[in-house]
């Protein structure tokens, strides 16, 4: 019983991180068609910013979240004006770009900040672990999941329930109609792409006190992320949570039961096979075309 | 407006000036070695020609056949692994354990040669391996894709997906792969009694040779009948559809054609580096190869094979130092992200790029001149 409870903490676990990450990809993603090679770059730059924050103004890390995402969210403001808007229609062309992005994110802090290892302190307050169930659990662990879901329902309330929500729900739905009842596509594009990276900075800034951060840590993540999107499916914020979970726990019980390596492997075969065979991912939401 | 010129004489003047750059640049190759005469620099020249051979292998799946292949370095390591296995078999002070087994294999305690292992014993089967293996690999993959009508982004996603698998399967499967280390301290290749050393001329002018018949093969596929449905598939699948063509065989025909070019790439690469790694068929490497492309020009065999040697090679240069090398990284990813902004043909395609830009401005032009002309005129009425 012990065992199995500590498998489905450590899944959550795993779940919440890959869900932090995989929400800023899946709005750009599903609402601008990007697929965002820099998105791992976005969540490096987070954590750095985090280890920033601590180093040179001795700020702890609840403080630092909110300049974290305004700082991220600049860079993807910057990136999507200055390099996507060009790409319009071109698809496969944004993939090269962004990949080209994250190549440049991920040298400059090489030669601005150094290749080496940077931690960044728990918050002291979330430092021990709690009993849940009669096992113990690290309290960041929990605040984690309680942020990843708590990031998600902020989301959710501000695609469905602002302005800014509606507008670019109709704009997915068909730009030219919405440009004629005057929606600034542009600006709105912009600002999703924005608050998608913002998001990816955040998640960096919170799983950093868990990992070590390097220019490198982003590359994982958004093979996996990017996973997550694709098995939820397009546009379905839910299914993104879902499929976050999903993947956790089975990533951590393959692990478990196997290795790390066969786990991945087997989990990437998953992926490529239902992309054959459902590339609309599991969860899509049915839309009157 | 495109004006009607007899079609005989025009086609085959177009042929002769397409065909013109590859022999240029395939005689210029072989005449490298009359002007440098340093083993140490024809090794490496040889190098990048190799992966000049690579970029134009995934030229030919993206440029022409509209199949953005992320895992192009999955074929290539294949290649690469076919003719290590068989090198290594070879080597000539076999280092421990029984059977002449490789040394990796008895520091893992494996007691017998794997029966993967059995048929490399033949230089000749491992000759053909290197290319038939890849080309199977990928017509199996594409028939797995292509028949179930995947296009665009997915085949990137799922080509990406399966190199990584294949990279951690073969790192794992340490005692059947030399793991990370992959397959190292090979015999010399030798067929009909010339033996390749690495740094002399005779691997060089194998490179030289396999690198002129491949861009010719390709070229003559991309002028077949074949070649022309492919380019055709590229520009518009549906409508090739409607007309009555199998679109996936014909994408299986060019991204298995692709994967056997890689798979030839991938075997020259193991003479002349003299060891197989799984770094050969790794993210970087695959991503290197669509650099080369996009900075080449992905719809020409001769514009991506300059652009794998261009970069690769600059790349060689600046390693020297560590500083160089990382300012170098960084240049080249702004490189990438302004070529495929503004250059979307890459540099073989930049004279065409330029002069399109130039008319559409000179046709702005024209069109503000008359709108001025003819305001006056309305405002007469």
């Amino acid at each position: 019983m012990d065992q199995f409870v500590q498998q489905v903490v450590t899944g959550l676990s795993i779940g919440s991180i890959l869900l932090l990450v995989a929400l800023g990809l899946s709005i750009i993603y599903g609402s601008m068609g990007i697929i965002n090679l820099a998105h791992g770059e976005f969540v490096m730059l987070g954590a750095y910013a985090a280890w920033m924050f601590q180093q040179f103004f001795g700020l702890g890390l609840f403080a630092s979240l909110v300049p974290i995402f305004l700082v991220v969210a600049a860079f993807g403001w910057f990136i999507e004006r200055y390099v996507l808007s060009f790409l319009n229609n071109r698809p496969l062309d944004t993939i090269l770009a962004t990949w080209g992005v994250g190549i440049i994110l991920q040298q400059a802090v090489r030669l601005l900040v150094g290749g080496e290892l940077r931690y960044v302190q728990m918050p002291s307050s979330l430092a021990d672990s709690t009993n849940l169930l009669g096992v113990p659990v690290s309290a960041y662990r929990i605040f984690l999941f309680i942020a990843a879901v708590a990031l998600f329902g902020l989301t959710w309330l501000l695609m469905n329930r602002t302005t800014i929500g509606m507008k670019l729900r109709a704009i997915v739905q068909d730009r030219s109609i919405s440009a004629s009842f005057g929606i600034d596509a542009r600006r709105i594009y912009s600002l999703t792409f924005a608050y998608g990276a913002g998001l990816a900075g955040l998640a960096g800034a919170l799983v950093s006190p868990l990992k070590s951060v390097s220019p490198e840590m982003g590359t994982g993540y958004v093979v996996d992320s990017f996973m997550v999107v694709v098995l939820g499916g397009v546009q379905s914020l839910a299914g993104t949570v879902f499929s976050s979970f999903i993947l956790g726990e089975v990533s951590g019980v393959v692990a478990f039961l196997q290795n790390d390596t066969v786990a991945k492997a087997l989990v990437l075969l998953a992926i490529i096979v239902l992309i054959r065979f459902r590339p609309d991912g599991l969860f899509t939401a049915r839309i009157r075309a | 407006m495109t004006t009607l010129k007899p079609a005989g004489n025009t086609g085959r003047y177009r042929l002769y000036r397409e065909l013109a750059p590859i022999i240029i640049v395939c005689a210029l190759v072989f005449a490298v070695p009359l002007i440098f005469n340093n083993d140490y620099l024809l090794n490496k020249i040889a190098r990048y020609l190799v992966l000049g051979i690579l970029a134009m292998s995934l030229a030919l799946s993206w440029g022409y056949a509209g199949i953005l292949n992320l895992g192009q370095a999955v074929s290539f390591g294949l290649g690469s692994y076919a003719l290590a296995m068989a090198l290594k078999l070879k080597t000539v002070p076999i280092q421990t354990g029984s059977a002449g087994l490789p040394d990796f294999m008895a520091w893992n305690n494996v007691e017998t040669l794997p029966w993967l292992w059995v048929p490399f014993e033949s230089l000749s089967f491992a000759l053909l391996a290197g290319i038939l293996v890849p080309a199977a690999a990928a017509a199996a993959l594409g028939w797995f894709m292509f028949r179930g009508r995947i296009t665009g982004v997915y085949v990137a996603i799922i080509t990406l997906a399966t190199m990584v698998v294949v990279n951690l399967v073969i790192i794992d499967q340490q005692p059947y792969t030399g793991g990370f280390n992959g397959l190292t301290d090979l015999a010399q290749l030798q067929i009909f009694g010339i033996s390749f050393d690495a740094y002399g001329r005779s691997t060089y002018y194998l490179v030289a040779v396999c690198l002129t018949a491949t861009m010719l093969i390709a070229f003559a596929f991309t002028k077949s009948k074949a070649g022309l449905i492919i380019q055709a598939i590229r520009d518009h699948e549906s409508r090739v559809r409607y007309f009555g063509y199998d679109v996936g065989a014909y994408q299986i025909f060019a991204f298995a054609l692709s994967a056997a070019i890689a798979g030839l790439a991938g075997m020259l690469y193991t003479v002349v580096m003299e060891f197989a790694s799984p770094t050969f068929l790794g993210v970087e490497l695959s991503l290197s190869v669509v650099v080369w492309c996009a900075v080449g020009g992905r719809q020409s065999f001769v514009g991506a094979f300059l652009g794998a040697v261009l970069v690769a090679g600059m790349q060689g240069v600046l390693s020297e130092s560590k500083a160089f090398l990382e300012t170098w990284t960084l240049i080249m990813g702004v490189l990438f992200v302004l070529v495929v902004i503004f250059l979307p043909k890459g540099l073989a395609g930049l004279g065409q790029t330029v002069r399109a830009r130039l008319r559409q401005a000179k046709d702005r032009r024209d069109e503000e001149a008359i709108s001025q002309v003819l305001k006056p005129t309305e405002g007469e009425l």
